[in-house]
């Protein structure tokens, strides 16, 4: 609103007939006013002289609070343009500013403001300033008299900076302008106009020369990267030298992460790698390892359940399964089968060992009852109580035999005495289903329902050595490595499929094996540094796997369903399999070319029938 | 590339000579030959990733992993942009801890733009038609310039050297990845991939300068940092 009222002079100005009013107007002032005149304008004076204080403190409040919106919006920049004009411009919005301010109401106020000016350019004769007047109330008419605050501010900030203008460049003629009485205003505004005309070319171009500047300035403030000052780009050179960096090079990244690698890289081994490739050399020297089964035999009523532990294979050649309630037992040199016992109805065969010698058969039952076994007479040794629930994992480690029941509890027992149970070893506190003694009697590994591996020294059973918790599901599969004392391989359930390698003597995994399968069972190779390991769900599987490198060698489809049990023979060339398919299947997996020795010293050949 | 170009231009020159552009491109090339050799050297990736290729005459190890393939190709794209407009002074493969963060070993490739030879090349080019006289600058032309055979040859040696650097370099004990650094002029387009960055200096680090190729535009000079064993 009062940019489009400060403009329009600015216009008119320009405007040929304002040379003419320029003259009209010049003529008024030469004839000073009279007393009459002065009195009407003195109220005019006063009020100017108000209002033009009000103008002052408003124009430095509204500069000290917004100055930055007054640079910002382009309206301000022209407002602040006629703020760099000269003075008369300041007269021109004064004189404005008190047509609008006295008049209690616009359209009277014109009215009697007119009525006074008419008879002052009566007086002074100069006619052409009326229209002019009346231009200017036309302008405020149009706008809203409630409105004096935004018009007033605005209004202000130029008049107050034209002001200021006023007395730092034309102290002579303030006085004059400010004291002006009568028409003094009008009069002045006129000539200030004809005035302005004349200077108006150099105004502009210093308006614009100021606009320019504050454009670059802004840009400054706003985005000093694009035209750094001089002064900055100085101080980043001498900043970038003291860093040693040049200016005129940025260090770029390439963002995204590179790949991971698919594992983790032992260099060492990669630069004692042969010549040859890899996969050449592996599949030069993979033992050939024979993939259909030697032998099939049914295993009928084989109960499908992965806690159990009901094949073994004895030192004297001889393979007991535990059939639901019957222990049978088939003789790997003839091929005969005989049913070796029968338990009571009300409970079934848990797991079947046999003893070292291979004379004896350990059967342990739902009910919780061991039951030993002469194979060779066919007659029950002896009972051994002491379970409250199922023997579903057994032990020999010469005449102590150990029980795992599903209450999590294990007892050794003396089997030569009659006060058999020697120790209790608590550690699981669900199903215990793997259970294994190391070779030489030192160690036992147990392994639960519980998640749990356990390795007890023989001497302190009260407490166990280890208890290892990596294993996220049952532990069934336990094989102590025939080479290497203090190895033991433990094999998880479905929810785990890893196969984990400790050192049992210092307590550390040393090694692992995602199976990415249900591992059943674990039986080290006593002639190759192998071990293999048979899968449930979903393989259903053989794989053989090297250590310590843990390649697959190979993987053999075995059965239809899940291997239950796996049992070596006594050699360690064969492998035995029983699975829910209710099938008994022998493998040749460990193959011994003629003339090899086994790992393990002492050993001696059985040929298998 | 430039067997395919020198029969047309053996009528001219004996020289091939190489432009700014296959210059620009057969340093590129070399770049992405250079980074495959040191992830496989220096075990980044493991070996069973990498195929054997027949290149400057040697047998260089390359990824075939979908991944990593990609990923060098991305970088490789924007590279060969930059370089076909010289806007890059250093190429860098950083490789880094993965467990500790630490910058352990540094490749720098150092891009020295020697434009002489284009301005040897243009008198020469003009001279042969023009003047009466073009053999002075010919020949002088042949002598600075290099052939195919020599820069493969040089680029071959520099390879054998990076190949030779892991008796040297201590072993990166396994977990290790790498980033990708380029030095480039502060007014080239930099796409969305790729920020400033440090320099990703390896501390307490000694320097080992290995051998430098020229093409006719470009000078490569190979400098690699390694962390001092404690």
């Amino acid at each position: 609103m009062a940019t489009a009222s400060v403009l329009t002079p600015v216009k008119h100005r320009r405007d040929g007939i304002f040379s003419t009013r320029l003259a009209g107007g010049r003529a008024p002032l030469t004839p000073s006013p009279k007393t009459p005149r002065m009195h009407v304008m003195q109220e005019q004076g006063q009020q100017e002289s108000i209002h033009h204080s009000n103008a002052n403190l408003m124009a430095r409040f509204s500069r000290s609070v917004s100055k930055t919106n007054v640079r910002d919006s382009p309206k301000s920049n022209i407002a602040s343009r006629p703020s760099r004009d000269s003075p008369r411009r300041l007269d021109q919005t004064i004189s404005e500013f008190t047509l609008s301010g006295t008049g209690p109401r616009p359209s009277t106020a014109t009215s009697a403001k007119n009525t006074p000016s008419r008879a002052k350019a009566g007086r002074s004769g100069s006619v052409h300033r009326t229209p002019k007047r009346s231009q200017s109330n036309i302008n405020y008419k149009a706008a809203d008299r409630f409105i004096p605050n935004r018009n007033a501010s605005e209004g202000i900030t130029s008049s107050g900076a034209a002001v200021k203008l006023d007395n730092e460049q034309t102290p002579g003629r303030r006085p004059k302008s400010s004291a002006s009485e009568g028409s003094a205003a009008l009069a002045a505004g006129a000539f200030d106009l004809g005035r302005h005309t004349s200077s108006s070319d150099l105004t502009s171009s210093l308006n614009f020369d100021g606009l320019n500047l504050n454009d670059n300035n802004e840009d400054d403030d706003d985005a000093p990267k694009n035209k750094p000052s001089p002064k900055t780009t100085a101080y980043q050179q001498s900043v970038a030298e003291a860093c040693g960096v040049s200016i005129k090079q940025r260090i770029l990244a390439f963002k995204p992460a590179a790949p991971e690698s698919s594992r983790p890289i032992d260099l060492r081994s990669q630069y004692n790698r042969p010549l040859k490739p890899a996969a050449a050399s592996a599949s030069q020297f993979r033992r050939r390892v024979l993939t259909a089964p030697e032998r099939v035999l049914d295993a009928p009523g084989l109960v499908d359940d992965y806690y159990l532990n009901l094949l073994d294979w004895s030192s004297g050649n001889q393979v007991a399964i535990g059939l639901e309630r019957n222990v049978y037992v088939w003789s790997a040199e003839s091929g005969t089968v005989s049913s070796l016992l029968e338990c009571p109805a009300d409970t079934y065969i848990a797991s079947v060992k046999w003893s070292g010698d291979g004379a004896y058969v350990a059967a342990g039952l739902g009910s919780g009852e061991v039951q030993i076994w002469d194979v060779e007479e066919g007659s029950k040794l002896r009972s051994m109580h002491g379970h409250d629930t199922r023997v579903s994992v057994m032990g020999w480690n010469k005449h102590i035999l150990s029980t795992g029941s599903r209450s999590g509890v294990v007892f050794n027992h003396d089997v030569r005495i009659a006060q058999h149970k020697t120790a209790e070893l608590h550690s699981h506190t669900s199903e215990v289903c793997g259970l294994e003694w190391r070779a030489d009697g030192a160690q036992l590994a147990t392994g639960g329902n519980d998640n749990l591996v356990t390795i007890w020294d023989a001497r302190h059973t009260s407490a166990p050595k280890f208890q290892k918790t990596n294993h996220r599901a049952a532990i069934k599969a336990l094989a102590w490595c025939p080479w290497q004392t203090n190895l033991l391989a433990t094999g998880g359930g479905s929810h785990d499929r890893n196969i984990h390698f400790w050192n049992t003597t210092s307590g550390a995994r040393v090694n692992s094996i995602d199976t990415g399968s249900q591992v059943t069972s674990l039986r080290w190779s006593l002639a190759y540094k192998e071990l293999v390991s048979s899968s449930g769900f979903p393989d259903n599987s053989l794989s053989i796997w090297s250590y310590p490198t843990l390649v697959k060698n190979v993987e053999i489809p075995a059965h239809e369903s899940r291997v239950l049990h796996s049992s070596l023979s006594p050699d360690g060339q064969m492998l035995a399999t029983a699975a829910a398919d209710e099938s008994l299947k022998f493998w040749k997996v460990f193959e011994r070319k003629p003339g090899q020795a086994n790992l393990m010293a002492g050993d001696h050949c059985t040929t298998f029938g | 590339m430039p067997s395919a170009t020198a029969p047309s231009s053996s009528d001219k020159s004996k020289v091939h000579k190489l432009q700014i552009k296959g210059s620009a491109k057969l340093v590129t090339e070399f770049f992405e030959y250079g980074i495959n050799t040191i992830l496989f050297q220096r075990g980044v990736y493991p070996p069973e990733d990498f195929s054997a290729v027949k290149k400057y005459g040697l047998t260089i190890m390359t990824t075939i992993d979908d991944q990593v393939k990609a990923y060098i190709k991305k970088i490789m794209s924007q590279l060969s942009k930059w370089m076909s407009r010289s806007k890059i002074s250093k190429l860098v493969v950083v490789i880094t801890s993965k467990e500790t963060g630490e910058h352990v070993e540094r490749w720098q490739f150092d891009v020295n733009h020697t434009p002489t030879s284009t301005s040897s090349k243009s008198t020469s080019g003009s001279g042969e038609k023009e003047n009466s006289d073009p053999v002075p600058p010919n020949s002088a032309a042949a002598a600075a310039e290099k052939t195919d055979a020599e820069i493969q040859q040089d680029i071959q040696s520099l390879f054998r050297q990076i190949t030779a650097s892991v008796t040297f370099l201590p072993v990166l004990d396994g977990n290790c990845t790498f980033n990708v650094l380029v030095y480039a002029d502060a007014d080239s387009e930099v796409p969305l991939e790729w920020g400033d960055s440090d320099a990703k200096e390896v501390k307490n680090a000694e320097k080992v300068m290995l051998r430098s190729f020229s093409t006719n535009s470009h000078r490569i000079d190979t400098v690699v940092s390694y962390r001092l064993a404690e």
